[in-house]
This record gives structure tokens, sequence and C-alpha cells, in this order.
């Protein structure tokens, strides 16, 4: 039939005849969604919420236990006319309610019924947890009596003298933070330092628990004033990547007619953690650095203000950001809804599907829906995949397992259900071939930009900049230092000397051959006229004294060292060494070319490979830590043979580089495998000037290929590096 | 009409049936309301792949061994007289009713039965025939031919069920074969110690009981069906055993268990399965009431005066291709204004425009003599699949009323439902269930994923060698009735017997013109004048007759060869249009060359019939683009594109009969609080 909403229904007879009604316990709130009236189903018991429009309701409250449910249909189609639900829509409604538990009939409850709804409920549950082993939520007791007993006093915290505190606690807080801003960014670095960890996560759940008591006692506190609901049955453990923290359902603040008030309760987490924040931020700028406390109050500060803002308040996931937004917006069910939408314009506009159902209902909606919808698809990949690496990172196996299992839940079960929707829905059934064509056509789309569109290949390593020449400069003779050249001065070859140095011993050496020289040659003198044979020795001896002389007066001249080549001195410690005897041998400094620099960067094996072949010589060079500075070089030379010991201990994992190292290693020089070195000379003309000693990034072109076959080059190294294939 | 079983039973019997009443009321209500929900995702994965499994279990050459053994088993009950095998039978059946029975047991079973039937009614079943029963019992779908004996092999698990003492529903396709059967078979079943019974349509409730009290109960799918709506009204509210019980206990009454007419659904073997349980599944039962209601009848024929007013292409577009009207906004507006003054129901919109096209429907896509004939100032809708006439269907959502208006006969306003079921779910109900037909091999898919019946192919008792022609294709339907005509002149010259099979009543009419224009003598046979239709189809093995019938027309009937005929080369079968299913033109192929006789079959077709132009269009347009005028184009290409749109006509099919399973689930999971289906 083309007609849109059929009036009539074929199974009409199975309910026409039923005297159902809502049960008792069943309480009906009423709010307003984007102008429209809606009212929300809540079922105390289960905490289940069902929201029905105006015409449902109207058809649901007239259930009264006496009329059937043909009269009703009769009378909402007399009152309503082509608003009132039809046949279809109304058995629909009653099935959705009935297995809500929101429904009973004159009938007694079909228990096989029952037990079979709660068996499926049950296997799901199961299901989703195996499913999504990243998020498990284990309920643990029930805090109602509690928070009943102290809502007369936490309550207070939401009420407008309460809140006028709370803002006093966070601005002295703030005050306290801008005071001490320089100590505040010196310890930042330390946030994430391993020693660091245990605190980080105690005062993480301090935070989350005072958080989870903000929602409980808001909601609480909200539904005493209200009036009705404000109910919280569940408290418990939740994992959350594993990392186990506390949660609460304050879902019965969606009862909560004013949507100020459910926005108040979803605040009221964030709320109650800034103002642990500021009370931390006072006692941390209270207290001396270093103190165990000081550390505590550092790291709740953190937790309670950065991770929740960063966190709780993105509306992106499914915490307390979504459901304030889906408030502010008036859109209930946001996310789902959202996705439908998406599917919707899918249907609509690309596969050309007849009247689909649309869900927004306003125009508000067509325009929120999409955005949010594409938003957080998108941030979901992000996130999920960003989880995954880190999970693979750390538990290579686990990792494995999860990527395994999400892979299957996210991509594999998603994509069968798509395939069979397409090949075998009734919706499709016209349009079947324009809609397996358009979504052929997107993924060709998709194959193509991913696998045969080629893009630059890069790679990074890491690398240090050293001086392409570069000496030491040991004492060549002992000797008492006399004068030397200050550090970091520019020095020639030609003098003057870096170091001078004066040796008593040799001088006296020095005159002591001397001397002999000369008592040598006065009894040459004499024997030259008595006796020849003698002369010719003691020439012989002459001679041979000379050259001890000039051998000696070598030695002292080597007392004065030169620079080897031009370059620049560099001798830190040479104000030390004044007036002191230095033995041959000992360093004293060095003089190292600083206006000629070359990299060495060291490549794993991973990539080592591609780089000697294929990449290109060109190459782009950042600074660690100054991502703005950017400059050319080109690669001089790459040595065949691997290496063990790294040029710079700064290239290590030890100290925050790229390079594994192997742990037994002291020096923290040694790679824990294999690696290349590579030569690179930065480009002359290059505007920025590098400094000995730095740490840059390098970034390696090799020819372009489409991102697929990177991806699956990346992935194949990844489980070769595991598993040693 | 009292049942003749049912005079005739024994004094044991009807202790029997006295000790039976209650404790079958109380099984009944024991029994699951609903069959198994089907299995989804993974698990339907993996029901599939078993039953792809289950195709290679060798069954058939294990039936037809085990059929060799029974039958070697002859001569030890040859010998002895019959109070001996009485006392036997006797035997046998207190040993199947405990259930202590050994598979050798079983084949003494059967070679027992085989002597009965022998003594009985002169008929020793071949070891064929031992197989098909012996697939029954074993819970198959067994594929004989017509012709083969199905309904002497039934008696055999039907005796061995009736033993057991739980009853067994033999269900034939109309009430003459119930009968019929009933009376034939019921002195093999009367040997043996049991009652038969069957179900006539005019039977009064007491007698039905009566019926359904006896062993074997041979019944059409139609009454078996209602007589279990009926006791479901009758039950009413009452769940299930616990209900009931608990309802006895408090106020003493059976409050309805005394008016049952049945006592549970624990065996059935359905003859025809193919046509019962795939064909007909998904067609609900209805019980329903008269509601009156003179308004809505004036509605009716308001709707079809207005819809003459509308313009189709300024008001409205017909769909062809899925039968569907669409209202343009001017056709809307134009709507509006007309039915401005006539107030009452037309004043909803959304009501109004459904009764409109609703009448456009009618009037554009319901056509006499195709989808519906008038018979008797009633319409008859006519089964589209088959051409046969289903008298007791009526079109839902109120276009049935249309086609009324629109034929200007009596308007009746539309029933009140008080009960309703498809055979589909009716038959799974079935503890233990068992078909028979002539055609099972194709839809073997089906029969396992909703039934789970495993398809056994029992060889024929004489080896069937039918000549199957390929397939003549054509581009257009005027160029393939010319060379239907000329070829039936050309075997009509030969004197050999030609059955044509059309698809629709319309069909074989101006088939018929064309062949009363060329002054050639035959019979026409469609649904529409099915009184003598069996004694027709009877005769049309007879030299020089042709026969231009409706293919289900006188389904079941024999035909004989006539004198002489089997050396002229035997029946020529000649089917003018290929079928939604497979199984269908088998079915009419398999109505030539029967018993070991010679016969032959071939299928002319075009391009322009609806299985391709629905299940293939793009592929038969290319064709015809490419044959670019009226010819013959026949290829193995051609032959391919309907070999194709038929396998793709069966998959839609089969998904659209799951899928009402489905919703039925559905409703029946939602609907809870209403109680079980009734």
């Amino acid at each position: 039939m083309p007609v849109d909403r059929p009036t009539f229904s074929e199974s009409w007879y199975r309910v026409a005849a039923l005297r159902p009604q809502l049960r008792s316990t069943v309480q009906i709130h009423r709010q307003y969604f984007r102008g429209q009236m809606w009212h929300v189903l809540q079922d105390p018991a289960s905490n289940q919420f069902f929201r029905l429009n105006e015409a449902a309701h109207r058809f649901v409250a007239m259930l009264d236990g006496r009329k059937t449910v043909a009269q009703v249909w009769q009378i909402c189609n007399d009152q309503l006319g082509d608003s009132a639900p039809t046949q279809g829509e109304a058995i629909q409604l009653l099935g959705q309610l009935y297995t809500s538990n929101l429904l009973q009939a004159e009938l007694p409850p079909d228990a096989e019924g029952l037990f079979n709804r709660y068996r499926k409920r049950v296997k799901r549950e199961v299901q989703g947890y195996l499913m999504n082993l990243l998020f498990v939520r284990i309920p643990l007791f029930d805090p109602d009596h509690f928070l009943d007993r102290w809502v007369g006093i936490f309550g207070r915290i939401f009420t407008w003298y309460g809140f006028v505190l709370w803002l006093g606690l966070v601005l002295t807080g703030l005050y306290f933070l801008v005071g001490s801003a320089g100590d505040l960014l010196a310890q930042t670095r330390g946030v994430l330092d391993p020693s660091n960890i245990p605190y980080l996560y105690l005062g993480f759940i301090l935070a989350k628990v005072c958080h989870e008591f903000g929602h409980s006692f808001a909601c609480k506190k909200f539904g005493k004033v209200s009036g009705s609901g404000g109910e919280v049955h569940v408290m418990g453990i939740m994992f959350l990547v594993f990392m186990p923290m506390p949660y609460m359902d304050a879902s019965s603040a969606w009862a909560f007619r004013s949507k100020w008030k459910r926005i108040a309760v979803s605040t009221a987490g964030m709320f109650v953690e800034l103002a642990i924040a500021a009370v931390a931020a006072i006692v941390w700028a209270r207290t001396d650095p270093g103190a165990r406390l000081n550390t505590i109050a550092y790291n709740v500060m953190f937790i309670a203000s950065v991770s929740t803002l960063l966190f709780n308040a993105n509306p992106l996931l499914r915490f307390d950001g979504y459901y304030i937004l889906s408030d502010l917006l008036e859109i209930a069910n946001l996310a789902p809804r959202s996705r439908q939408y998406l599917y919707y314009l899918a249907k609509r506009y690309a596969w050309a599907v007849r009247n689909p159902h649309n869900p927004a209902n306003t125009a508000g909606e067509r325009f929120w829906l999409p955005i949010y919808g594409i938003a957080s698809t998108l941030y979901r990949v992000f996130i999920c995949s960003a989880i995954l690496l880190f999970v693979a990172g750390k538990f290579f196996i686990l990792g494995a397992i999860l990527a395994l299992t999400a892979v299957v839940t996210w991509v594999f079960v998603p994509l069968g259900k798509f395939v069979h929707y397409l090949t075998t829905s009734g919706e499709l059934i016209r349009t079947r071939p324009r809609a397996v064509l358009s979504t052929l056509i997107v993924l060709a789309a998709v194959f193509t930009a991913i696998g045969l569109i080629p893009v630059a290949d890069r790679s990074r390593v890491e690398g240090v900049v050293e001086p392409v020449e570069l000496r030491i400069i040991y004492m060549k003779e002992d000797g008492f230092v006399t004068g030397f050249m200050p550090s970091e001065q520019k020095v020639t070859n030609q003098g003057p000397p870096l170091v001078t140095a004066q040796s008593r011993e040799l001088e006296t050496q020095l005159k002591q051959l001397q001397a002999e020289g000369e008592r040598l040659k006065a009894r040459q003198r004499l024997a030259q006229t008595e006796e020849i044979a003698e002369a010719q020795v003691l020439a012989y001896q002459i001679a041979a004294l000379k050259k001890q002389v000039e051998q000696v007066e070598q030695q002292i001249e080597n007392l004065k060292l030169l620079a080897p080549f031009d370059g620049t001195w560099i001798a830190p410690d040479i104000e030390q060494t004044k007036g002191a005897y230095l033995h041959r041998g000992e360093k004293v400094g060095l003089v190292a070319s600083l206006d000629k620099l070359f990299i060495r960067a060291t490549a794993g094996q991973q990539v080592a490979d591609r780089l000697m072949s294929k990449a290109n010589k060109s190459v782009q060079i950042r600074v660690k830590g100054r991502p703005d500075m950017q400059l050319q070089g080109t690669i001089k030379k790459i040595p065949e043979a691997g290496m063990r010991r790294l040029p710079s201990a700064a290239l290590g994992y030890a100290v925050g580089g790229s390079m594994a190292t192997s742990p037994d290693d002291q020096s923290g020089t040694k790679a824990a495998e294999q690696f290349f070195e590579i030569h690179i000379t930065p480009d002359e003309n290059s505007a920025v000037s590098l400094i000995t000693g730095q740490r840059v990034i390098v970034r390696f072109e090799t020819p372009a290929k489409p991102l697929m076959a990177q991806w699956w080059r990346s992935l194949q190294q990844l489980f070769q590096r595991r598993f040693n294939i | 009409m009292v049942a003749i079983s049912a005079a005739a039973v024994s004094a044991e019997v009807q202790y029997l049936i006295v000790i039976a009443l209650p404790s079958t009321t109380w099984r009944m209500l024991a029994q699951p309301r609903a069959g198994e929900q089907l299995p989804k995702g993974l698990d339907a994965a993996w029901d599939r792949a078993a039953g792809i499994t289950n195709r290679f279990v060798p069954r058939r050459q294990r039936f037809l061994r085990r059929a060799q053994r029974i039958v070697d088993l002859e001569k030890q009950f040859a010998q002895i007289n019959d109070a001996q095998l009485r006392q036997k039978a006797s035997e046998f059946r207190d040993l199947f009713r405990c259930g202590r029975q050994s598979p050798s047991d079983l084949e003494q079973a059967f070679a027992l039965l085989r002597e009965v039937a022998w003594r009985q009614l002169g008929e020793r079943p071949y070891p064929v025939q031992v197989a098909g029963a012996l697939a029954l019992e074993a819970g198959c779908s067994a594929e004989m031919a017509t012709g083969e004996g199905k309904t002497l092999a039934a008696t055999m698990p039907a005796t061995i069920a009736g033993w057991r003492g739980r009853g067994c529903h033999i269900i034939t396709v109309n009430d003459y074969l119930a009968q019929r059967d009933a009376e034939w078979m019921g002195r093999i079943y009367r040997f043996c110690g049991l009652s038969v019974a069957h179900i006539q349509q005019e039977m009064a409730p007491a007698e039905r009981r009566l019926a359904y009290q006896a062993d074997i109960t041979y019944c059409t799918n139609k009454e078996v069906t209602a007589d279990f709506l009926r006791d479901r009204l009758a039950l009413g509210r009452l769940r299930g055993l616990s209900s009931a019980l608990m309802a006895k206990i408090a106020d003493g009454s059976g409050r309805g268990t005394d008016r049952l007419v049945q006592r549970g659904l624990h065996y059935a073997i359905v003859d025809e399965a193919d046509s019962v349980l795939i064909d007909e599944a998904v067609t609900p039962l209805i019980i329903s009431g008269d509601a009156p209601n003179p308004e809505q009848v004036e509605t009716f024929r308001q709707a079809v005066e207005l819809a003459k007013e509308l313009q189709s292409g300024r008001d409205y577009h017909p769909n062809h291709r899925y039968r569907e009207i669409e209202l343009t906004p001017a056709g809307k507006q134009r709507l509006a204004d007309l039915t401005q003054p006539l107030g009452g129901l037309w004043k909803g919109v959304r009501r109004r425009e459904e009764l409109i096209v609703q009448a456009l429907t009618a009037g554009a896509f319901y056509l006499l003599d195709k989808q519906y004939v008038v018979d008797d100032g009633k319409v008859v809708i006519v089964d589209e699949f088959t051409g046969r006439l289903m008298p007791d269907r009526t079109w839902r959502d109120g276009l049935h009323q249309a086609i009324e208006a629109k034929e200007t006969l009596q308007v009746k306003p539309p029933k009140d439902t008080y009960a309703r079921l498809s055979f589909q779910r009716f038959f799974r109900m079935y503890r233990r269930l068992s078909g028979m037909t002539g055609t099972a091999a194709e839809a073997w898919r089906e029969f396992w994923q909703i039934y789970h019946l495993p398809v056994v192919v029992i060889p024929t008792n004489r080896p069937c060698i039918r000549e199957y022609l390929p397939d003549v294709v054509f581009t257009s339907e005027s160029a393939k009735w010319s060379a239907v005509v000329a070829e039936i002149i050309r075997l009509h010259q030969t004197h050999r017997p030609v059955l044509v099979g059309t698809r629709s009543v319309r069909a074989s009419e101006n088939l018929s013109q064309l062949l009363r224009a060329e002054g050639l003598d035959h019979q026409v046979l469609n649904a529409v004048r099915h009184a003598e239709e069996a004694q027709i189809v009877a005769g049309a093995g007879k030299a020089d007759k042709i026969t231009v019938a409706t293919n289900m027309a006188g389904r079941g009937t024999d035909i004989k060869l006539g004198r002489g005929v089997a050396e002229l080369g035997g029946l020529h079968v000649l089917a003018t249009e290929r079928h939604e299913a497979g199984r269908i033109d088998r079915q009419l192929f398999g109505r030539s060359a029967r018993q070991g006789d010679p016969g032959s079959a071939q299928a002319m077709v075009s391009l322009e019939d609806e299985l391709p132009r629905r299940h293939a269009t793009h592929l038969s347009a290319a064709l015809a683009r490419r044959a670019q005028h009226d010819r013959r184009i026949s290829s193995a290409l051609t032959r391919r594109v309907f070999d194709l749109a038929q396998r793709r006509a069966e998959r839609l099919a089969l998904r659209q009969r799951k899928a009402v399973l489905r919703t039925d689930d559905w409703l029946d999971e939602y609907l809870g609080f209403a109680g079980r289906e009734r």
C-alpha cells in the first residue's frame, strides 16, 4: 500500500477487546522539548523511561482498565482525527509498553513470556559486557537510604547560598593558583612521572567518588524539592579501560520537569570536583614543595579540574557533558537519534527510499542532529583507535584481543548487519539497485582514496646535532698551567695557544743538556788539537745531544696547546686548572667547529631499509620541543653496517628519546636493537641555526604509496616485532 | 454426515475414546502454544549450514535398502492366516503404544502392513512406496511422483502413529480426497485395530470431535486449522494446562474444555506438502464474524464513484511493477474538493486518501478473469500462482469491498476477525510432521529452514522416460502465442495428445480463441469450470486430444494414455509460461510420462512474460533491445535469464514467507498481554 500510515492492521483483533491499563506504579511526567509537549513514563521499580508524544499519550491515558482498546482507539480517532495513532501504531505502542513492563492487562501476566524476556535481557547484558570489555559496569549496592539520611546536610550545596560559598571557594583557589603560577608550570612536567602515578590514581578515585555523590545528592535534593523522583538505587564500579572508578545511577533525574534541574544534576559532579580542586589548590599553595601532602594536593587539583573538564564536560562522549548538551538543546536521546537521522538522510537522498521514518520532529532538531551525529561518530572513531593503540602498546596480547573484538563489534557486526539490510530489507525493495549502487560508489571512492591514490609516505627518526669536526684537547706534557684561553672563544690553528703550561723539569733538563753541550764542545775543541779520534767521537756525541735538546725544546713548545683547526674552544672547567699541575694525556677541553654542524640520526631496522634505498635525499628537520623551527637538510651518508651504540644518550628511550635501550646498560647508550646511523647536513641558507647537542626530528620522504599499503606495512611490522616472525 | 469409520468403531476403540477423552484434553492444553521461533543471526546461519550438511546424508539409499529388507520379509507374513495377522498387529500395537519398539520391529510392522494392504486392497506396496513410507516415518518430506501411490504409502506411518495412540492427521488437498482416502484405506487401519475418520466441511462439532478422537483422521488443512482456532476461541483466556487446571479447581467447570474438538497436534502427514506448506503457507486462515456496517458499505460505493472522477497521470500515477497508486498533490487537492460535501469518513485526510487509493488500485490492477472471477454474484479470488479458484479467500483492508463495489455487486462489509493463523505457523506446531509431494526437491531450503524437514527424493517404480525439450524463447508475447498455436498444429497432425498449460484463466481463454480460429477442436479447463475438471483431465491422454488448462486444474488426477498413444510418443505437455517456482513448472511437466509411459514436455516463453518482467527486469529489457523485433531468440543465454529470474523469485518468496513468520513472532512477544495467538 502506498499509504504512509495505513489505518487498519490485521493484527488488531488481538488487542481490540482487551482492557489494559498502565501499571499503578507508573509515574507520568509532563515535559517540553522544543516547544512540544511530551509525556515521560517512568517505572520506578526498574527506573525505565518511555517518552510519548501528545497523541500517543492521549491514547495510553485513556486506557483505564474499563474501556476496551477498540473503544479508546475510536475515541482517539474522533478527537484527534489524522494525528490519532493508527491501529498498527497503537499495537506497536502497547507492545513496547508491555515489554517495558509498564502495562498490565486483565489477563494474568504471561509468566513464560516474562521469563523469556528476562532471559533475553540477561543474555543481552552479558553479550554487552563481552562486546564492550573497555566499559564494564558492575552494580554493587543501593545508596538510596544513605543519601536520604544525608541529603539534609549535603543537599545544601545545591542552594543559592551553597552556590555563593562554592563560588567563593573556587575564586580563592584561583587566587592562590595565580599567585604561584610559576611553580604550577614547573610541576606540570612531573604529573605523569611514574613515581607519581599511585598518588595520581588515589586523587582520581577521591575526586570521582565526590563527583558521583555530587550527582546523587543533587538528584535527591531536586527530587525532594519537586516532590517526585530523585531516587538513586545503584552504585557500583565501572571499569573504564580496566581502570576501576565509582559510578552511580542518577537517571531518575530525567523525570524532572524543568530542564534546568536536569542540567543541574548533570553538572553537579563537575561542580563538586571543581570545589575539591579549589581546596586542593589552596593546600598546595600553602605547603612546602616536596612534602607528600603537597604532591597529593597537586595531583588532586590536576585531576579534579583538568580531567573533569576534558573528560566529563565533553559532550561527544556519553558522560555528563552529553546529558547537559541534550537537555540544553532539548533533544532527548540525542546520540541514537542523531545516528538514526544520518541513516534517514542516506535513505532519503542517496537511496531514494520512499517515506523513510524521520526521527527529527522540529526544524531545530534537523539542524542539530546531523551535526552531533557526524561529530560524535568521528570522535568515537578517534577515541576508540586511541584507546586501542594505547592498550595494544601496553599489553600486546590483551590489546590484540581487544582490537579483535573491537574490529568484530565495531566493523564486522555493523557491516554484516548493513549488508544484510541492504540485500534483504523490505524497505529497500524498490530502490535496492540504487541503494546498492550508491553504497558501492561510496565504498569505491573510499577505497580509491586509501587504496589507490598514493600519498606521501613519510617517516620520522630522531637525531642529535653534532659538529662536523670535534677534537678533544689533551695535555701533551706534564706541567703547571700558567695561562689559558677562556672557554667559548673562537680559535684558529695559528694561535694564540689555548693553554700554556710550564714545566720546570723540562726547563732544567734543557739547561742541563745545554750545559752538557757546552762541556762537550769545549772538550771537542781540546781534542781537535790533541787527538783526532776522540774529537770524532765527541762530534757524534754533540750531534746526539743536539737532538735531545731539540726534543726537549719541542716538549716545552708542546706545553703551549694550539687549536688543531679553526673552531670554538670549549672548556667549561678551565678556570679551575689555573696553576694546577696537569699530567700528560689529561683532558683540558675541546675544540669544535660549531658553525659547521651535521646531524646524526638513528633509524631502527624498520625504516632503515626504505631510507637507504628509496628515500628522497632532501629531508625536513624540526627541533624537538620547538615545533616552530623547521629547516631543510640533505642526507650525506648512511653507513651500511648496523650499530648498537647510540651516538648520544639523548636518543635513548630512558630520557625520552625514541630508541629503545637495553635495560642492562647503565650508560643508556646501548640500543636494544640494531640500528643504522644517518648523517645529514643542514642546508646552508636556512634561517634557523642549530645548536650542538640539540635533539631533532628528521622527516624523510620515501616515494608516495597509497595509505592502505602504508597501514598494512605498519601493522605487519607491529606484529613482526612482537612475535619475531 | 457421520463419518463411516466412526459408525464402525469396534468396542475396544470405543472404550479407548472414553478413557482417552480427559487426558487428551489436558495433553492438548499442555502442548506448547506456538512453534519455536525462527533462529536469528549466527544461529540462523548455523541452521542453514546444518540444512546443507543434511543434504549429504544418503537417506534415499538408506530407505531403499531398508525397504528391500522389508520386502524380503514378505514370506513370513504371507503364510499366516488373517486371525494370526490381526493378533500380530495387536502385539505391535502394544509395543508401539509403550514406545518399546526396536528398529527391527518397525521393519516387521511395515512388512505386516504390506501384507495387510495386499489382503485388504489387493495392492502390495512396491519397494519405492515402502521407502517413501519410511521417509515419512522418519519425519522427512518425501518426493514421490504422482501416480506412484502416495496414499497407500502414507498408511504405513499413519498406522504406526495410530498404534502410538496420540492420533494422526493426514492432510489432504480437498474434502473429496479426505473422504475417498479414509474410506479406501480404512480397511487397512481397521484390520490393524485402529479407527479412522475424516472431516468434512459441513460437519457439526460433535461429529468433528468424534472424528478427531479416531486414531487416524483424514482432513484438509483448512478444516484442521479452523478447528484448532475454534478450540482456541472456546478456551478463551485459558492460557494453558496450568490455568485450565486452576479454573477447573476453582469452579469445577472445564471452562470450555468440554467444547474442544481436537486432542492436540501430534503427528501429521501432509499430502501435496509443497502446496500446503509452501505455496499457501502465509495465507492466514481467519475465523471471523459479520460486522454489519451500512455506512461503511456506502463509503466503498462512493469511493468507486469518486475514483472515476480522478484522472490517471494528472491526479494519480499507477505503478504497474508494484501494483500501487500514488496520488499527486493535484489529485489530493481534487479529492479534498470532491469530498467536501460528503462528510462522515471522508473528513479525515488520511482515511479518505486510503479509501480512494484502494478504489483506484481495485480499478487499475485487479482485473476480472485474471486476479478474480465473478461467480454467483461473488468475487472469487484466482490464485495467480496456480490459477486455482480460492472461494474462501478475501483481500484485506477493504480491497475486496472496493472490487465488489467496482463490479457493482453487493458489497459485504469487512468482517470482524476473531482468530487468525497462517498455515505455516499452524503446521510448525505439530510435534512431528512429515510431508509427501510430487515436487519437493527444489524447495529443500524452505522445507528445512521453516519446518526442519529434510527432503528425500524417492525414485519412481519404473524409470521415468520423459523427454525434456529445451525452452523456446521469444521476444514478445504475440510471437510466442503464434508459435504455440503452430506447435499445437504440428503435434496434432501426428495425433499425439497435447496438454497446454496456461498461467491465468485469461490466457487460457485467449489461447482457446486462437485455436478456434484455426478450427482445432480442443477442451478448455480452467478453474472457473471446476465441476467437470477431473474427468476432462483424465481424458486428456487420448489420441488427437488438445487440452488447454490452467496449471492446477485437476491436480492430483492421473492422465491415463489412450490406446496407441504410447507408440506415438505419449502425452506432450506444452507450458506457455514459466512460473515463479520451478516446482510448479515441474508439476505441469509431470503430467506426462507417468509410471514409465513415454512423454515429452517443453516450455515456450517470451521476454514479456511476467516472470522475466518482474524478476529480471533489466536483463530481459536488454535482451529485447538487442533482438529488436519479434522473433525467436532461444539460446543458452536467454534460457539462463529465465532460470535466473526463477531463482530470484524463489528466493524472494522464501524471504517474504520468513518475514511473515518473524513478524508473527514479534507480535507474539510484544502482545504477550493479549494472550497467545488465537
